[in-house]
């Protein structure tokens, strides 16, 4: 089927079981919100409410995903910025949710175009406190209908929110995709700390204030078990060409994209450049950039932000080999023309052509 | 030409001749909003700080590096125009008070769509009405989020049909009826509540200049015609806004003090569907929902009138304890 992004992980997100979506409107994810708003009219046993703010969307959110029920709510940059309150409490309570970032343009209020500066704060938390959010990076449009159910399914797996990264290109371009088969949400195993009443057993309740000092401790130290079992299991990337390679490209979501057209070209005039594209950011693919390390004495980052995955990359390798980093900020989106100039005159300055 | 040279003799007086919001803006034909801004910023003249939210007027006015204000004025975020323009307000307040700067009148005005104003930002306005700023907040209502592709807001009319509450089989539309938000600035007891119309510019300056007088906090509920969002023509726009009065589904009233009053009256309400015609998104209205909307314009029309009827200054109030 020949969708838009936004539509397909809106789509996917009810195929998988999602029964309750909160947004508001934020350019450029409005598609989203409107297809919801739409399609969640025709399943009986699902609800959409537009909310009067981010905040407000988030922690109807947290409500949801209170009662059991699938939920997800979706924003750009700057609605991420007021939902990250929500997004810690649903990392402290222990609660699946999943939160779509269609990135803009920023700081501030920027602009709408795409870019990737908000890697930090998906990645690294963005709240406050000791918590991850499980990360996800599509780059197509089969990967955002994929990558949706597989959020659902880990945020429910690790009790953990979810977020998919993607912006505006990702979310307007439309590409053939084959949607996933919809399940049925009763089907899926009961979860066992769910508020909907407490007849016939006693009341249980969901919360995120510790006040004794040790029992935090071990609040956050059993979150951080959870962070490693996932970074144990979750890890996903791509390797494109890089058997071979003298210099590899490592990039997320659409400049992963705009990288592979550069790589092709390249690779035409006989240039050994492969592509690492991580497809989960959180956790980050350590291990098979160090794993390249051992061939690959140069990395090249490109990312849409003036530099924020290029220090993930950095501490994985420790040094093992040359970090090198192109950025666009802004919402500049470059051309694959301009990436293979900048890959091919690294290439030569590092004299990488006489390496074997 | 004979019609530009009556304006200079007779409107000149009326209104003021300089321009502080410039052609050349990117709105939309048609467009209510720009309108209205245009007379606002006549009425409230050079002495003015504008703290404006994300929206529309935010988008079309200012697209870097062009700008259609010749009144000082800063854009912030969609939540919190009211709490940026309490921080300009007290910060003018301290700085005239240590004499850094001479010590004149300079009115902060706080503007921010219906979004903006009943939604997202309904808290920080709130707080600023509440401690009492010397602040006027004004609506620009247009009854969805324009500028992200109509969305429903709470400004939304009852039937109205939004990207975000669509009409189809299952749905008339938006389920709920529009926020009240002058009788929620009312209740908290500001000197000053008035709801204006660009379809009615001398109405508009009037109020606008009353409430930039004001000591202490005011808002003004600007209708603001929207061709693009309500799917209407574009050269309906004024027509549209009096029509929405002479149906009394938005009348035109200020509250001073408390007391209701009537500034624009018509003789007798005209239908409403006079006016839902027009428009788009209300196309698919069926009699039964158009007869709810009469009834329920009906029952706020005359809440109102009562109100008006009925209702004391709060300053007499105090004058007698006992009363009512």
């Amino acid at each position: 089927m020949l969708m838009r992004g936004s539509h397909v992980i809106a789509e996917s997100a009810i195929r998988a079981g999602c029964r309750f979506y909160a947004g508001y409107p934020i350019t450029p994810q409005n598609e989203l919100t409107e297809y919801m708003a739409g399609a969640m009219a025709k399943v009986s046993d699902a609800t959409f409410i537009q909310a009067e703010s981010e905040i407000a969307a988030i922690n109807m959110v947290l409500g949801a995903a209170m009662t059991g029920a699938r939920a997800m709510t979706s924003s750009s940059s700057p609605g991420l910025s007021l939902k990250q309150e929500g997004i810690s409490f649903l990392a402290a309570s222990e609660l699946p949710a999943v939160i779509i970032n269609t990135m803009r343009g920023g700081p501030g209020l920027g602009n709408i175009a795409p870019a990737q500066g908000d890697y930090f704060q998906a990645t690294k938390g963005g709240g406050h406190g000791d918590y991850h959010s499980i990360v996800l990076a599509p780059a197509s449009g089969q990967e955002q209908a994929d990558l949706t159910v597989k959020a659902f399914e880990c945020a429910d797996r690790y009790r953990s929110p979810v977020i998919i990264l993607i912006d505006g290109m990702m979310g307007q371009m439309m590409e053939p995709v084959i949607l996933p088969e919809p399940i049925d949400p009763r089907s899926l195993p009961p979860k066992s700390y769910i508020l909907n009443g407490a007849s016939q057993r006693p009341s249980r309740f969901i919360k995120s204030l510790i006040l004794d000092t040790r029992d935090m401790e071990e609040h956050n130290w059993k979150l951080q078990r959870k962070y490693e079992s996932i970074t144990r299991d979750l890890i996903l990337h791509e390797s494109y060409l890089t058997n071979d390679a003298n210099l590899v490209v490592i990039a997320y979501g659409t400049a992963a994209r705009i990288a592979k057209g550069a790589i092709k070209r390249v690779r035409e005039m006989g240039l050994k450049v492969g592509l690492l594209r991580p497809i989960s950011l959180y956790p980050f693919p350590k291990g098979a950039i160090v794993e390249l390390s051992r061939i690959v004495k140069h990395f090249l980052v490109f990312e849409m932000s003036t530099g924020q995955m290029v220090e993930d990359v950095k501490l994985s390798l420790e040094g093992r080999s040359k970090v090198h980093f192109y950025g666009r900020p802004g919402g500049i989106i470059s051309t694959p023309d301009e990436i293979s100039k900048v890959i091919s005159s690294l290439y030569y300055r590092q004299n990488l052509e006489e390496e074997q | 030409m004979d019609q530009v040279a009556n304006f200079d003799l007779f409107a000149s007086r009326l209104a003021d001749r300089s321009e502080y919001f410039s052609a050349g803006h990117r709105a939309c034909q048609g467009c209510g909003e720009a309108l209205a801004v245009r007379l606002i910023c006549k009425a409230l003249g050079e002495e003015t700080v504008i703290a404006n939210a994300t929206g529309c007027m935010e988008i079309i006015s200012s697209m870097y590096p062009t700008t259609a204000w010749g009144l000082p004025w800063i854009h912030v975020a969609f939540e919190n125009a009211a709490a940026v323009g309490s921080g300009v307000e007290a910060g003018l307040k301290a700085l005239r008070r240590k004499g850094r700067i001479p010590n004149r009148e300079v009115k902060t005005v706080a503007m921010a769509g219906d979004g903006g104003t009943m939604d997202i930002g309904l808290q920080a306005l709130s707080g600023a009405m509440e401690r009492g700023h010397n602040l006027l907040f004004i609506c620009l209502d247009n009854e969805a989020y324009m500028n992200t592709g109509i969305q429903r807001s709470s400004g939304t009319p009852m039937g109205a049909s939004t990207t975000t509450s669509p009409a189809g089989k299952l749905s008339y539309g938006q389920k709920t009826w529009k926020k009240n938000m002058p009788e929620i600035m009312v209740a908290h007891r500001v000197p000053y509540v008035a709801t204006v119309c660009p379809s009615y510019p001398i109405d508009l300056l009037n109020k606008v200049k009353k409430a930039k007088e004001v000591k202490g906090p005011a808002y003004i509920h600007c209708f603001s015609v929207c061709p693009t969002g309500w799917r209407a023509a574009s050269e309906l726009t004024i027509a549209l806004g009096r029509l929405v009065v002479e149906t009394g589904i938005f009348p035109l009233f200020e509250v001073e003090d408390g007391k209701y009053r009537f500034t624009v009256k018509p003789d007798t309400l005209r239908p409403v569907k006079d006016y839902l015609k027009h428009q788009g998104r209300f196309r698919h209205l069926t009699p039964d929902v158009i007869e709810m909307i009469q009834q329920g314009v009906y029952h706020e029309y005359n809440k109102l009138q009562d109100k008006v009827d009925n209702l004391h200054a709060w300053s007499e109030l105090r004058k007698k304890p006992h009363a009512r």
